[in-house]
């Protein structure tokens, strides 16, 4: 189904996002070769000048995955209201076996970008720029993946079809009674509500240890500062899959007010004020700030970069917790709401 | 403090850029005005996809939830009126009543009408079409028929109340005009003429026990597949089409068309690309001064290339306002004319429906996503190509 407005933009996306991917590679393929930070040839400080705009298009690259990856969910709604038996993006998305692969991807995608902005950003605050060779490899190692998503959400594209009336019976052929299914069963949900608001209170606790706010545990938080903050990592990690499972099988029901839609995706709808927009993105960036902390914490330990790499622990910390809080109101808004007034006002 | 100083630099930056771009504003003008009207073009169909198919959904709501059509070595034919009594006992059905209709095409201006003969005391909308009608529902067995606005127009009625058609044997069959259909629903009965079922009958000549399709009226629309299958195991020479598989037909054309259309401009986005990369990166001897002498003065090479982020995102976020309005407009005022027979259609007689703009956040993202994203991308490598020129560029 590429004759659709949807289905070409992300084409456009994907397309955009390889022009500025190989040719960002192109400078990495001749910094991994030439870079000599004692020369100063005229190639040295060309690659020096070169290695802006290489940061500059993956910079680029990430704000339009970032971008493809609302799109995508937003085509997938789209996509729902022509194929057979699809209610909503989850329809569409299960519709064939390549859009959840598609979407995981992309998220994944996100954060692996993500982290190479970390890289590049911590590496020309210092003097020497000691990543460099790191940060082209990882650049290198990336380009499998975004390959990967593109023919991935091609096939996603190419494989949808559209139920249209077709010239024997058409009802036989299509099942437009079938509801769309769920993405994951039925969970024990107070089980499941505990984990949660377990978790997040874990991981304020374990922020505010890291950014020395507890007054009593300063010289502790000190000397247990590295693995903390791995620790820390690791819980945003686990913490991100447990929300989004969350979402998908208590707190969205609860936006929905309807018990048996769960869906992950029609959050994100004017219906329900974008709220679900909200949520994603505070639990995304939460999320990255949250476990680039473990990439801070490596990286610090070069003599370098300790400096820039503290700085921005403490600063992802801090942003970290924000977004954790501002996830949390947002996420727990209606289900408190139904909780508090005994019922959908 | 630090924070604010950042946002502070931004704003020069943004300062600076947007006076180099009035300085060379002949050049960047033409640039905006070239890129609106790609902009337009690409936001005029999304637009009007969007208020067609809202248009066409508002109609549809009321339209029977499954229609029945007798299939015969693949090609549908009039279908015996008999066949309701096999349906009798299924349940959940509200109502079943057949229907003539078919196309005639009137030689002399050349337009087809679909006219249409229906039993209006057997349908549960029956009062719910008188609504629709200037004037009176057409009587059974008059001889009267309700005319849509443009068949009226086309048929040169200047005030008379009475007009003929022929039949296939080019005998004269004469209609006396009872009502005019409203204008808001235009989209279905522009070129629409709707008589009794036995004068549908007469002017096709179909035989007394005949129809050309049977219309169910379903009372639960959770049960219209279930009842479309049972119908279809029941009469398996017939085609049974749901209310809910035509809606998915009208977002599947309408969604094709306008894909079809955006293929067509990416030609024309690839074009201003093109131009805009060209524009950006043929850099004249006054610019590479221009850069020299901020380099001398202590700009490094990020800050320039933030200043030419800022250029590209006030010329594209300019001609993005202007191209969406102008689409808006285009579609508000004009209906569409632009595109709109490549979205409806090609028959002669052009529903003139009022279409209301309908545009969602969505749609402004697609719309930016397919204009404004291809031409920042294009434009990120001449940036750092202009960004990279040496301080002595000033005194060269």
């Amino acid at each position: 189904m590429f004759l659709n407005a949807w289905s070409l933009s992300l084409v456009v996306c994907s397309i955009v996002v390889l022009f500025l991917v190989v040719n960002a590679v192109r400078t990495g393929v001749r910094v991994l070769r030439y870079w000599d930070p004692a020369s100063d040839s005229t190639l040295q400080i060309g690659l020096e000048n070169e290695t802006w705009l290489a940061s500059t298009l993956v910079e680029f690259a990430l704000a339009v995955q970032g971008l493809s990856l609302l799109l995508f969910i937003l085509a997938a709604d789209n996509y729902s209201q022509v194929i057979a038996g699809a209610m909503c993006a989850t329809g569409s998305l299960l519709a064939n076996e390549y859009g959840l692969p598609t979407l995981t991807l992309k998220l994944v995608g996100f954060f692996l970008y993500g982290f190479w902005i970390l890289l590049h950003q911590l590496d020309i605050r210092s003097e020497v720029y000691p990543l460099v060779r790191v940060k082209y490899v990882y650049l290198l190692l990336l380009i499998p993946l975004i390959l990967a998503d593109v023919v991935l959400q091609t096939l996603y594209i190419a494989k949808l079809d559209p139920d249209i009336i077709t010239s024997c019976c058409a009802v036989v052929l299509s099942d437009t009674a079938v509801e769309s299914g769920n993405l994951l069963g039925i969970l024990p949900q107070t089980a499941m509500l505990m984990f949660f608001y377990g978790t997040i209170a874990v991981l304020i606790g374990c922020a505010l240890l890291i950014n020395n706010l507890v007054p009593g545990l300063k010289s502790a938080a000190e000397r247990w500062r590295a693995p903390l903050s791995f620790f820390y990592a690791c819980g945003w990690l686990w913490f991100f899959g447990l929300a989004l499972t969350a979402i998908t099988t208590v707190i969205s029901s609860y936006i929905y007010a309807m018990p048996f839609h769960r869906c992950p995706f029609c959050i994100i709808k004017p219906e329900y004020g974008y709220i679900g927009l909200a949520i994603y993105f505070t639990l995304i960036c939460g999320a990255f700030f949250g476990v680039s902390i473990a990439a801070a914490e490596v990286l610090g330990r070069r003599p370098e970069l300790r400096v820039p790499a503290g700085q921005y622990r403490k600063g992802a910390v801090y942003l970290s917790l924000a977004m954790l809080i501002v996830f949390t109101m947002l996420s727990s808004y209606h289900f408190l709401a139904y909780i508090l007034t005994g019922g959908e006002s | 403090m630090k924070k604010n100083r950042a946002i502070e630099k931004q704003f020069n930056l943004l300062d600076y850029a947007l006076s180099s771009l009035w300085r060379r504003k002949l050049k960047n003008l033409g640039i905006i005005a070239v890129f609106a009207l790609v902009i337009f073009l690409v936001a005029s169909f999304q637009i009007l996809t969007g208020s067609l198919t809202e248009t066409a959904e508002r109609i549809l709501a009321k339209t029977p939830e499954i229609v029945i059509q007798k299939m015969s070595a693949g090609r549908q034919e009039s279908i015996p009126v008999i066949y309701l009594d096999r349906l009798a006992d299924i349940f959940g059905i509200r109502a079943a009543v057949p229907r003539v209709w078919g196309y005639y095409f009137n030689e002399t201006s050349g337009a087809n009408y679909t006219v249409m003969g229906v039993d209006r005391a057997a349908m549960p909308e029956g009062k719910n079409l008188a609504m629709a009608i200037e004037g009176d529902f057409p009587a059974a067995g008059q001889g009267e028929a309700a005319l849509g606005r443009e068949v009226a127009a086309d048929l040169k009625l200047a005030g008379r109340r009475t007009f003929s058609l022929f039949r296939p044997d080019l005998s004269l069959k004469s209609f006396r005009v009872s009502g005019i259909f409203a204008a808001s629903t235009d989209l279905l009965t522009a070129d629409l003429i709707v008589t009794g079922l036995d004068d549908g009958r007469d002017l096709f000549a179909i035989p007394e026990n005949r129809a050309t399709d049977l219309l169910v009226y379903v009372t639960n629309p959770n049960e219209i597949g279930t009842i479309a299958k049972k119908i279809a195991d029941r009469l398996p020479d017939t085609r049974v089409l749901t209310r809910p598989q035509i809606h998915k037909t009208y977002k599947v054309v309408f969604g094709w068309r306008s894909g079809f259309a955006s293929i067509c401009l990416l030609t024309a986005l690839a074009a201003f690309v093109i131009l805009a990369w060209d524009k950006a990166s043929g850099l004249s001897a006054e610019e590479k001064r221009e850069i020299g002498i901020l380099k001398i003065l202590g700009w490094q090479t990020a800050d320039i290339l933030v200043l030419r982020f800022w250029e590209s995102l006030a010329v594209s976020g300019l001609a993005f306002l202007v191209g969406c309005t102008a689409a808006y407009l285009h579609v508000l005022f004009l209906e569409g004319s632009l595109f709109r027979p490549v979205l409806l259609g090609w028959s002669v007689i052009h529903p003139s429906l009022k279409i209301v703009p309908v545009i969602a956040a969505a749609d402004l993202l697609l719309i930016f996503t397919l204009s404004v994203l291809p031409y920042l991308a294009a434009t990120v490598i001449p940036a750092w190509r202009c960004s990279t020129v040496p301080p002595d560029a000033a005194i060269k």
